[in-house]
């Protein structure tokens, strides 16, 4: 478990490895101790490969309510390196909680950097980053890339909980003039640092690219954008590459904080506009599957994410996600699926009536 | 599917084949073309390229509008012929092929005597422009209120993109957002406006999802049309929504209403039905029971038939559409007396589609709400009417079709704010004429005088 970042182990060696830390008394953390007991397995026993992670419930829900102390496996000591206690989006209820120990921010870090290597990222650049900066790891991570590959991160802070509710009470307007702030905000940075990586999300980046001068001002500084958090679709990714920001590196990644972390976009084969996102395997694995039964779905079709983290830090099987993914092939050596094409549960046209003509 | 007709984006830089399409379908659900959908970023983009055109001189536009009135009616365009072009409308729409050609005749014909229209709309005090002689003595000029115009296209009736090459005349610069219920007609419009001399940036297609939408709204002074991102908006007077038609035939005690059933059926069942100007409701003073029957009795003898079919006369739908909107009359309807209809009123056809035949009831009151549930087929209410009832249930009316002598009745009804037009004696409600405003002059949203004098 405390391997390099880039050795990768025997997969189900490293999941018996897992198992032991997070089940054995001395090592587990408080809530898993607790929370085998109500299981009608023995998970160091009867766990003996991926697929048996399905065995586990969805225990997800229960990181509303977990007091984040027993996450920490005991297995670290009486003093524990914590970088942070981090969130998820919360927009699904009360938010959902989880804690992130240093050896594991810093293997996930190696591993990216070498990912911004792979796609020619430029090394000692200043980085802007929109994202929050808390209580998501997203705010994290930036900070920590920014620094060990780049060189000073200026960030720019954003609630995407308080836009969530703005716009579900119908206030458009205050959410548009709040994502208007942040990118004025943003404009103060580009203009007068030496910004040579962006990262933001797609939303913020098509409100960006509303702005001629900023457009501008991108392509004549800015070397790379590293775009995250919902989906870019392939159009938009085309122009964005051919028209708007011709010459840039563009790479995304597919988060979610209770992965502790990210997936990261593979390089593409040549002119593509399609992202795959592959996980940090077999530390995080997805499986992408039909809603109706739980079933893996053939590659090159469409199913809802399943997320697993297993590492020293965290243990979290089985947690499905809203989103939806085509399932890709994952790299030689990784376990789990690739993903691409990530969307929310997509709205299609029923036929209820509407009087009119029109 | 390769051989479907591809409905390319018709952007700043031409046309424009996204990867992300939209299928459009005949009545039976056999896919027939796809339509390209602009990403939000490519529509914000296209719409600052609008703002950015200066518009052609007033000659050269109203010139060009007439050629592409022509080419529309009567060229390959996208290398579709007009029959072709025809019988795609016919099929998706489920509109009977008869009232596509004549839609596309009336086309030919506005764009002929669209300048002319829009003098009919100008008020009289005002000079069309800065330069004409008579401002040197001060006066009122015509002017716009902004520069780019947004269209949220309805999908009923290939007339409805008839109107909003005014606002190119009138030097705007236009983006029209297709409805998916049948985006061919605009389609075809814009490629033929482009054809006949006006660039890329000044007309564009703009078919979007609902989220891109509102960027069209966003980057446009002014908006109009009938989709629910229109009706969000209701309230912005920067936007002008298409209301539901309502509209309304009122006959009155004297009328020797046998002597008008031709046009009384016509109202309601021209177009197939499908049009706001179709009659949704019959009023009379006295017994409606006669009059309700002798129109079941002619709309009964409508024949079903595919919509490509020469003879065909009412509107077509995928048969679960139909369904649906059976199941929700016959829900309305329940208590009225049904004179056609009543029963169910959906016949299959066979393939997957279904003819949605002529629905008729009565009702008791004329204040009963659902004298203005208004469907895209001959669905008709026949109530009662009466003086002390007066013009309250007249209210809300596109076109009010009047058969009746009394003139303090037609000033009260000319008078009434909620009633766009009025047509006294044997005219049909889808009347119309060059000058005739539609719901007013469109032109009124987008224009306004201002005082101007020169030395």
């Amino acid at each position: 478990m405390d391997l390099p970042y880039d050795t990768r182990p025997d997969p189900e060696e490293y999941l018996q490895a897992v198992l032991e830390w997070h089940f054995h008394p001395n090592t587990g953390s408080p809530y898993w101790l607790e929370r085998a007991k109500s299981l009608d397995f023995d998970p160091r026993r009867d766990v003996r490969t991926f697929d048996d992670l399905r065995l586990f419930p969805n225990v997800a829900n229960e990181m509303r309510k977990v007091p984040a102390q027993a996450l920490i496996p005991r297995g670290y000591g009486p003093t524990p390196e914590i970088v942070g206690v981090y969130e998820s989006g919360g927009t699904t209820g009360a938010p959902k909680r989880v804690v992130c120990p240093r050896d594991w921010l810093d293997r996930l870090i190696a591993w990216s950097n070498a990912n911004l290597n792979e796609h020619g990222f430029p090394r000692g650049v200043d980085w802007l980053g929109l994202v929050p900066s808390g209580p998501h790891i997203v705010g994290e991570i930036f900070r920590r890339s920014a620094a060990t590959h780049g060189r000073h991160g200026f960030q720019v802070d954003l609630d995407p909980r308080w836009v969530k509710k703005l716009i579900a009470a119908g206030k458009k307007d205050e959410a548009d003039s709040y994502a208007e702030h942040v990118i004025d905000q943003a404009e103060f940075v580009l203009r007068t640092q030496d910004v040579g990586v962006l990262t933001i999300t797609p939303a913020l980046l098509e409100r960006l690219v509303r702005r001629d001068e900023l457009v501008a001002l991108v392509n004549e500084k800015v070397r790379a954008i590293r775009w995250g958090g919902t989906q870019l679709d392939p159009d938009t990714h085309h122009l964005y590459r051919t028209e708007i920001f011709p010459g840039l590196v563009l790479y995304g990644h597919y988060g979610s904080t209770m992965i502790l972390g990210i997936a990261g976009q593979r390089v593409p084969a040549g002119e593509e506009d399609t992202c795959v996102f592959d996980t940090f395997s077999p530390y995080v694995t997805f499986s992408v599957v039909d809603p109706r039964n739980r079933r893996l779905v053939p590659y090159g079709e469409r199913g809802q994410v399943v997320m697993n983290h297993l590492s020293k830090a965290l243990f979290l099987p089985n947690n499905l996600e809203r989103d939806l993914a085509t399932r890709v092939e994952p790299l030689p050596g990784c376990i789990g699926d690739a993903v691409a094409d990530i969307a929310p549960v997509s709205h299609f046209e029923n036929e209820a009536v509407v009087e009119g003509v029109y | 599917m390769t051989d479907l007709i591809q409905l390319d984006v018709l952007g700043p830089a031409g046309p424009y084949r996204s990867r992300n399409r939209a299928t459009v379908a005949d009545v039976s659900g056999r896919p027939v073309a796809e339509l390209s959908l602009a990403p939000t970023v490519y529509v914000d983009r296209a719409m600052a390229a609008l703002r950015r055109a200066t518009p052609l001189p007033l000659d050269e536009r109203v010139a060009a509008i007439a050629h592409a009135g022509q080419l529309f009616a009567t060229s390959t365009i996208n290398g579709q012929t007009v029959a072709e072009y025809e019988h795609a409308v016919s099929r998706v729409g489920g509109i009977p092929i008869q009232v596509v050609r004549a839609a596309t005749a009336t086309a030919m014909r506005r764009t002929e005597q669209l300048y002319n229209n829009l003098q009919h709309a100008r008020p009289w005090g005002a000079v069309g422009d800065w330069r004409d002689p008579l401002t040197h003595a001060g006066r009122a000029v015509w002017s716009r209120r902004g520069e780019v115009f947004a269209v949220h296209a309805a999908g009923n009736h290939p007339g409805t993109h008839t109107l909003w090459p005014e606002a190119l005349a009138l030097g705007y610069r236009v983006a029209v957002r297709p409805s998916r219920r049948e985006p061919f007609t605009p389609h075809r419009l814009v490629t033929a406006l482009r054809m006949a001399g006006f660039g890329d940036d000044h007309v564009m297609l703009l078919p979007t999802d609902h989220a891109a939408a509102e960027s069209l709204l966003r980057g446009a002074d002014l908006a109009y049309g009938s989709d629910e991102v229109i009706r969000q908006y209701a309230d912005d007077p920067l936007v002008l929504p298409l209301n539901p038609g309502r509209s309304k035939i009122l006959l009155t005690a004297e009328t020797d209403w046998p002597k008008h059933l031709d046009t009384i059926v016509d109202s309601i069942s021209h177009h197939g039905g499908t049009g706001c100007v179709n009659a949704t409701a019959v009023l009379v003073e006295g017994d409606p029971a006669p009059v309700a029957e002798a129109i079941a009795d002619r709309l009964a003898l409508l024949p079903n038939l595919p919509p490509e079919d020469e003879k065909a006369v009412l509107p077509v739908q995928a048969s679960s559409v139909a369904r649906a909107l059976e199941k929700f009359v016959l829900d309305k309807a329940t208590g009225a007396r049904a004179l056609l209809g009543g029963a169910g009123f959906v016949e299959e056809l066979g393939d997957g589609s279904a003819v949605l035949r002529p629905v008729v009831h009565q009702l008791e009151r004329p204040d009963d709400p659902r004298a203005g549930v208004e469907l895209p087929f001959p669905c008709l209410w026949v109530a009662p009417w009466s003086r002390e009832a007066g013009i309250v249930p007249l209210r809300n009316t596109l076109v009010l079709g009047v058969h009746t002598k009394d003139e303090r009745l037609i000033s009260a009804l000319v008078d009434e704010p909620s009633i766009a037009n009025v047509y006294v004696g044997a005219h049909p409600t889808y009347w119309t004429d060059t000058g005739i405003p539609h719901d007013g002059h469109l032109a009124h949203f987008l224009m306004r005088t201002k005082g101007f004098i020169r030395g």
